[in-house]
């Protein structure tokens, strides 16, 4: 199965979902020089919202991942009021559309901790560095310990090792929506 | 590698340990120097090669 997380978000922004990047994605964006398979975004647990993610995928093939009968992707209001997460495996790769982050908290404060950065398709929302590092301690995995290591020299990094030489720090990124 | 690896002195601790912890800390240096694009840009090229690699069928040392 391929895994295109620029082909995924690209569909996400160009169907309007209200998101944010986290997790493993989150921290490559920051300069985590890590590998990760799959895509992970936070997303507003509200139906329209739901719908709109159904409809970037609904070419792919897209099906709940960890149900035991993987199911496809056929939203109803019903199911929209009680998701709390969507896991999916699509024809570009998995989607998990995440409800609250651990360390973090649900779609609202994940926003407030969240920044704008450019990118080829368009305007994305990802988790700041500080906000990352809580919720990869939160979870507590192995991967996500290795994930802080990274984040927590990308914080403490050495003026000499780049900055404001060559060094793009993804704050250097961040457009201001005020 | 590390072992030549001269940390800098305003090197927070976050820094540190992962120096300590084998990380090689150029790879870290030289995605600092990327845009976001081009870090998604090589995540991709890495992530297709790994999964281009698992799907290839395992060396029989039999043959």
């Amino acid at each position: 199965m391929p895994q295109d997380d620029k082909a995924l978000l690209a569909r996400l922004c160009q169907s309007q979902v209200d998101f944010v990047i986290v997790g493993g994605v989150g921290c490559v964006l920051h300069g985590a020089p890590l590998l990760t398979y799959d895509l992970d975004v936070c997303i507003r647990l509200a139906a329209e919202n739901l719908y709109r993610i159904e409809a970037a995928v609904k070419d792919l093939h897209a099906r709940h991942r960890l149900a035991a009968n993987k199911l496809p992707l056929e939203l109803t209001d019903e199911l929209c009021a009680r998701l709390k997460n969507l896991h999916l495996q699509t024809d570009l790769g998995r989607l998990d559309c995440l409800g609250e982050i651990e360390g973090v908290g649900d779609y609202g404060n994940v926003l407030k901790r969240s920044a704008v950065i450019p990118l080829a398709f368009g305007k994305c929302r990802v988790l700041t560095l500080e906000a990352l590092i809580e919720a990869e301690l939160a979870a507590g995995r192995d991967k996500d310990v290795g994930a802080v290591r990274f984040l927590r020299a990308i914080k403490d990094r050495p003026k000499s090792a780049g900055r404001g030489r060559r060094e793009k720090s993804l704050t250097n990124f961040y457009v201001n929506t005020r | 590698m590390n072992g030549l690896y001269v940390c800098p002195a305003d090197a927070g601790p976050g820094w540190r340990e992962a120096m300590e912890a084998g990380i090689d800390m150029s790879l870290i240096e030289s995605a600092l120097e990327q845009t976001p694009d081009e870090r998604l840009n090589e995540h991709q090229q890495v992530l297709d090669f790994a999964l281009e690699f698992q799907r290839t069928p395992t060396f029989d040392a039999s043959r």
